[in-house]
């Protein structure tokens, strides 16, 4: 680290050394001890503590992260509860299906008894 | 690239709650406050954040790590969208559109005062070229390191830092009447 690139680099990012780029930090510290490091320090801190001035620490509201949230995904049910749903719809359909069946089988007894009925000229 | 979001994507994809939360605590403020730097109208930042977000759930169930850290996404995100509505703005001039300055209502002649300089940064950074004021917001006020700014804002590093330089160097010629020696 020159001082030229220290320089260049506190012009870019100030004078905290949190913000210096992560791979020339080491160097750019150890610069930052000399006397004429502290001189480039002293005028770009001038800068930040304006900036400072300026920092937004406006919380956001609750109804906004509500709105961010509102768009989400929506949670999709866990495997066990679609296999549940699907043998919940087969018992019903079975059922449905027996119960069909025996109300089929009397409707036909029915019609059997009054075809006999009607051979033996019980009803007219 | 470790991407401290990558699980919590997956997670959000599948629309658990608890990584939802997450996701909007760790991002939510930044991103308004980006917009709001941006674009000098709360509204509107608030907006853009809603409109990321909504872009994030619909990335969520195919989000691919490795290929750019959530933030970094969501930082591009939000730039391009305001970059989008600036441009707007140019074309549409809103009369009633600017910078909403500090509340001036505080009684303190100290807390005025402060204001007023608070005031006089705000405008001073919100005069700024719209890509110096990006990297301003990126790099100064959220910490963001060099090179996810510069991925963010999607130039080089070396560019990134010729924008912090100049804005930098437009700040401290605009500030000096007010402050003496920047």
């Amino acid at each position: 680290m020159d001082a030229a690139r220290f320089e260049e680099l506190v012009a870019a990012y100030g004078a905290a050394p949190r913000r210096w780029p992560e791979a020339e930090r080491a160097a750019a510290e150890a610069f930052a001890e000399t006397d004429a490091g502290q001189r480039m320090l002293a005028e770009a801190r001038t800068l930040d503590a304006a900036l400072e001035e300026a920092r937004d620490a406006a919380p956001i509201s609750l109804d906004l992260r509500r709105k961010m949230l509102a768009s989400a995904p929506k949670p999709q049910a866990p495997p066990w509860r679609a296999v549940a749903a699907l043998a919940a719809c087969a018992v019903f359909g079975v059922a449905l299906g027996v119960g069909g069946a025996q109300r089929m089988g009397d409707i036909r007894a029915a019609d059997a008894a009054l075809a006999l009925m009607a051979d033996t000229g019980e009803i007219y | 690239m470790h991407d401290p979001d990558a699980e919590l994507m997956r997670r959000a994809g599948a629309g658990e709650t608890s990584a939802l939360n997450e996701i909007v605590r760790r991002h939510a403020e930044r991103i308004v406050r980006v917009g709001r730097r941006m674009l000098g109208d709360p509204a509107e930042a608030e907006d853009v954040a809603q409109e990321v977000f909504l872009r994030v759930w619909k990335q969520a169930a195919t989000w691919r790590t490795g290929e750019a850290k959530l933030a970094t996404w969501m930082h591009r995100v939000t730039l391009n969208l305001c970059t989008d509505r600036l441009r707007r703005r140019r074309e549409m001039p809103d009369p009633n559109a600017g910078l909403t300055l500090a509340d001036p209502a505080a009684g303190a002649e100290e807390g005025l005062r402060a204001q007023d300089r608070s005031a006089r940064v705000h405008a001073a950074l919100a005069q700024l070229p719209e890509r110096q004021r990006a990297a301003i917001a990126l790099c100064y006020f959220e910490e963001v390191s060099n090179i996810e700014a510069a991925d963010a804002m999607e130039v080089s590093v070396e560019a990134l830092e010729s924008l912090l330089s100049r804005a930098r160097r437009t700040l401290r010629a605009r500030l000096s009447d007010e402050a003496g020696n920047l």
